[in-house]
C-alpha cells in the first residue's frame, strides 16, 4: 500500500459523513432551483399562500379600502356633477325607454287580448263607435283605462291675454301669467302662420293637454291630464259650447266672480 | 276686489326692460345681461285703496331698435305703456318724438309712461345738456340697478288706470 492508498483510506474514514451531508444539500438546492425555475412547480407551492393573502384581502376591503373608496367616489362625485349626470344620461334613459317599451308592449298584449277574445255587445259597440268616430278600438280601450279628466279651466280675453274667469280642482299654476303665456303663444304661433282665420287649438305640455276653444272676443283654455283623443275633443267642444250658450258668457265677461262660479257649477263634474 | 291690467314695456335693446321689471316684481339687479326673446311675463297686485287691489300683468316684449317692429298682437289690449330708453346712450332716445307719436296714433287712450333709465349713471349736468329733448317728454328717471323711483312709476301708472 504506497502513501496515497493509504492517504485515500484515511479520508474516507474521517469525510464519510461530510460527503452524506454535502450530497444531502446538493439534491435541495437541485429541487429548489425545479421548483423556482419551472413554473408550474413553483406556482403548486405559491398559488395557496397568494390565494389565502387574497382571500384575507378581498374580506378586508370593506374595512380598510371601503371609508377612502367612498369618500374619494363622494368627492368626485360632487365636484364633477355635470361630468357624472352626462355620463349617466344614456344609460338611464335607455333603462326607462326600455321599462316604457315593455310596460307599453304589457298593455299593448293585454288590450290586444282584450280586443280579440271579447265578444259582446260592448264590443260591438264599441266597434261601431271605433268606426264612426275614426279612432282605433285600441285608443278606445285606452282611454278607459286613463280617462281624460280636466284640470283646470281659464277664460282668457283675445288680445290683451287678461284672464276673465277661472276654474282648478288642483291649484296647478298663477292663471294671470298662463293666461298672458298662452296669448303670447298663441299670438306668436297665430302670427308666423299668415294665413287667415287659422288659429292655435292644441298645445301639449308634458303629461298635460291645453285644448283652445277660440270665441270672438275671448277664448277659453282647458288643460286636460290623461288620454285627450278626438272623440273627447268633440265631446268637449260641444260641452264649452252648450256652456257659452247657456250662460251668454259674452254677457259676463266683465264680472270675473260670477263666471268663475259658473264655470265651477259647470265642470266641476267632468265626466265629459 | 281685484282688477287686472296689461302694461307692456317697449324700447331698444338693452335699455333695462327686464331690469325694471325684476326691480320691480322681485326687487332684485343683476348685471348679467340676457336678451329677452319674444316675451316673458310677470306680475305684481299692489294695493290701491282699501278694498281695491291691482294685478299687474307685464309684458316684457324683446327689444326692437324701431317700435313699428314690435309684433302688433303683442300690442292689443294694452292698459298702459311704459317706454323705456337708455340714458347713457343716445341712440336709444334720437327717435322718442317719432316712437311716441306711432303710440298716439295707434293707442290714443292708453297712457304712456317715458322712463329714462340707468340715471344712476349719469351726472346732473348730462341732463341738462340733454333738457331740450327730455323735457316735457320724459316722465322719470329711473335706476333698476338702484331701485330709485321704480315703485314710484308703476304706483302712478296704476292710478291713471284706476281713475280711467
Amino acid at each position: 500500500m504506497n502513501q496515497d492508498e493509504k492517504l485515500n483510506i484515511i479520508k474516507d474514514i474521517l469525510l464519510t459523513d461530510e460527503r452524506e451531508f454535502v450530497s444531502s444539500i446538493e439534491k435541495k438546492i437541485q429541487i429548489l432551483e425545479n421548483t423556482i425555475n419551472k413554473q408550474k412547480e413553483l406556482s403548486e407551492k405559491v398559488n395557496p399562500i397568494i390565494d389565502s393573502k387574497l382571500n384575507n384581502f378581498v374580506k378586508d376591503i370593506p374595512e380598510t379600502l371601503g371609508p377612502t373608496i367612498t369618500s374619494t367616489l363622494k368627492a368626485e362625485i360632487k365636484n364633477s356633477q355635470d361630468a357624472v349626470v352626462e355620463a349617466l344620461f344614456p344609460i338611464m334613459g335607455k333603462m326607462i325607454k326600455r321599462y316604457v317599451q315593455h310596460e307599453m308592449k304589457m298593455l299593448s298584449e293585454k288590450i290586444n287580448n282584450q280586443v280579440n277574445k271579447t265578444f259582446s255587445f260592448k264590443r260591438f259597440f264599441r266597434r261601431a263607435k271605433s268606426k264612426a268616430a275614426g279612432v282605433s278600438e285600441s285608443d278606445l280601450i285606452l282611454q278607459d283605462h286613463n280617462n281624460a279628466k280636466i284640470e283646470q279651466i281659464i277664460v282668457i280675453e283675445k288680445g290683451s291675454g287678461l284672464l276673465l274667469a277661472e276654474y282648478s280642482k288642483n291649484k296647478m299654476a298663477d292663471e294671470d301669467m298662463v293666461a298672458g303665456m298662452l296669448t303670447a303663444i298663441k299670438s306668436f304661433v297665430e302670427d308666423a302662420f299668415i294665413k287667415e282665420d287659422q288659429s292655435l287649438q292644441y298645445i301639449e305640455y308634458d303629461l298635460y293637454h291645453i285644448h283652445i276653444q277660440n270665441f270672438s272676443s275671448f277664448y277659453i283654455a282647458v288643460v286636460i291630464s290623461g288620454v285627450y283623443n278626438v272623440i273627447f275633443k268633440d265631446d268637449l267642444e260641444d260641452e264649452l259650447l252648450e256652456f257659452a250658450d247657456k250662460h251668454k258668457i259674452a254677457k259676463l265677461l266683465q264680472n270675473k266672480p260670477l263666471l268663475s262660479k259658473k264655470l265651477e257649477e259647470f265642470f266641476k263634474n267632468d265626466d265629459i | 276686489m281685484t282688477i287686472s291690467k296689461k302694461i307692456v314695456l317697449i324700447g331698444h335693446f338693452g335699455v333695462g326692460k327686464t331690469s325694471l321689471i325684476r326691480r320691480f316684481v322681485e326687487n332684485t339687479f343683476t348685471e348679467d345681461y340676457k336678451v329677452t326673446i319674444g316675451v316673458h311675463i310677470s306680475k305684481r297686485t299692489i294695493n290701491i285703496s282699501e278694498n281695491e287691489d291691482i294685478s299687474l300683468i307685464i309684458w316684457d316684449l324683446e327689444g326692437q331698435d324701431d317700435i313699428k317692429k314690435t309684433r302688433p298682437s303683442y300690442l292689443l289690449g294694452t292698459n298702459g305703456f311704459i317706454y323705456v330708453f337708455d340714458l347713457t346712450r343716445p341712440v336709444t332716445f334720437e327717435h322718442l318724438n317719432d316712437e311716441l307719436a306711432f303710440l298716439k296714433e295707434n293707442f290714443s287712450t292708453v297712457p304712456v309712461k317715458v322712463v329714462g333709465n340707468k340715471v344712476d349713471l349719469v351726472n346732473k349736468i348730462y341732463l341738462k345738456e340733454h333738457s331740450e329733448q327730455f323735457d316735457n317728454v320724459v316722465d322719470y328717471f329711473v335706476s333698476a340697478k338702484t331701485g330709485s323711483r321704480v315703485e314710484k312709476l308703476f304706483a302712478k301708472l296704476a292710478q291713471d288706470l284706476i281713475q280711467k
